[in-house]
């Protein structure tokens, strides 16, 4: 099993830099700034899918080892910051580092969700729609809805108004707002790991 | 409510004592099994071992425990 981590993690860290050049060619095919016409560019399109699917499968396996293989944490955690816990105080170094990630996490997922739930408006309607002859009208609202779409991914209002300024929720998706999450975590333990040090 | 404690500040000759045996931070460091950065953060006053560690480093130096940490003061 270690050495199923360790080919693992190898191809999990070494796959995600492939994994974005890929993604990055695979964004300009889709736009049409790569000629579709050579069949190595198809290939590589095709390649690009292939190893994104299997890089997923990994990455599946990965989480799972995370969650019940308390020794391979210890692993990843080193491959990820380069930084190990060499004696005790380093260890205790990590455990600072880790409980001031775990509360900016914390902080920034209470924000993400505010956020999320959060809508504003300012929009003008037509004289005929006005209420007390006001035709500007700031709209506040909070939507939160547990298991099916939020207030923010329905169908726009029929009123015919004309939008000033407009806040439904986040405006990214939820995978952006993940990778977020994970950059967060990676670069702050990094960040106040090597401030501890110091 | 509990009685706020005065704080303890510890000190230590593990400077001296290394330079009595003309020991190396980076020998010492190897032979009680932390790194040179830990030693440094001890010698400076900037980290208190644990108990194993700071009998590990009394073994070392074959000497009492209290020869080489010490409590200087209270701070209030």
């Amino acid at each position: 099993m270690k050495r199923f981590d360790s080919i693992l993690l190898k191809v999990f860290l070494y796959g995600l830099s492939l994994v974005a050049v890929l993604a990055v060619f695979s964004y300009f095919y889709s736009i049409g700034a790569v000629k579709h016409s050579g069949d190595y560019v198809k290939f590589l399109n095709g390649f690009a899918g292939f190893v994104f699917a299997v890089w997923m499968m990994l990455s599946i396996a990965l989480s799972l080892r995370l969650i019940v293989s308390g020794p391979f944490r210890d692993q990843v955690i080193a491959r990820i910051t380069l930084i190990r816990e060499r004696d005790e105080r380093e260890a205790i170094l990590t455990g600072k580092a880790t409980k001031t990630v775990f509360l900016t996490s914390l902080a920034f997922l209470i924000l993400l969700f505010c956020l999320s739930c959060f809508q504003v408006s300012v929009y003008k309607v037509p004289l005929e729609k006005a209420v007390d002859g006001k035709t500007g009208i700031v709209s506040l609202g909070l939507g939160f809805s547990l298991l099916e779409h939020g207030r923010q991914d329905r169908p726009e209002d029929t009123i015919e108004r004309k939008d000033i300024f407009s806040y439904r929720g986040l405006p990214v998706s939820s995978a952006t707002i993940i990778l977020m999450l994970i950059a967060w975590q990676v670069i702050s333990y990094n960040y106040s790991m090597r401030r501890l040090m110091k | 409510m509990s009685k706020s404690l005065p704080q303890l500040r510890i000190i230590n000759r593990l400077h001296v004592l290394r330079a009595e045996r003309r020991i190396t931070q980076e020998q010492l460091a190897k032979e009680i099994g932390v790194t040179r950065a830990t030693i440094i953060a001890i010698e400076g006053g900037n980290y208190n071992p644990s108990l194993e560690l700071a009998f590990r480093i009394a073994c070392y130096f074959k000497t009492d425990i209290n020869m080489i940490f010490s409590i200087k003061e209270e701070i209030k």
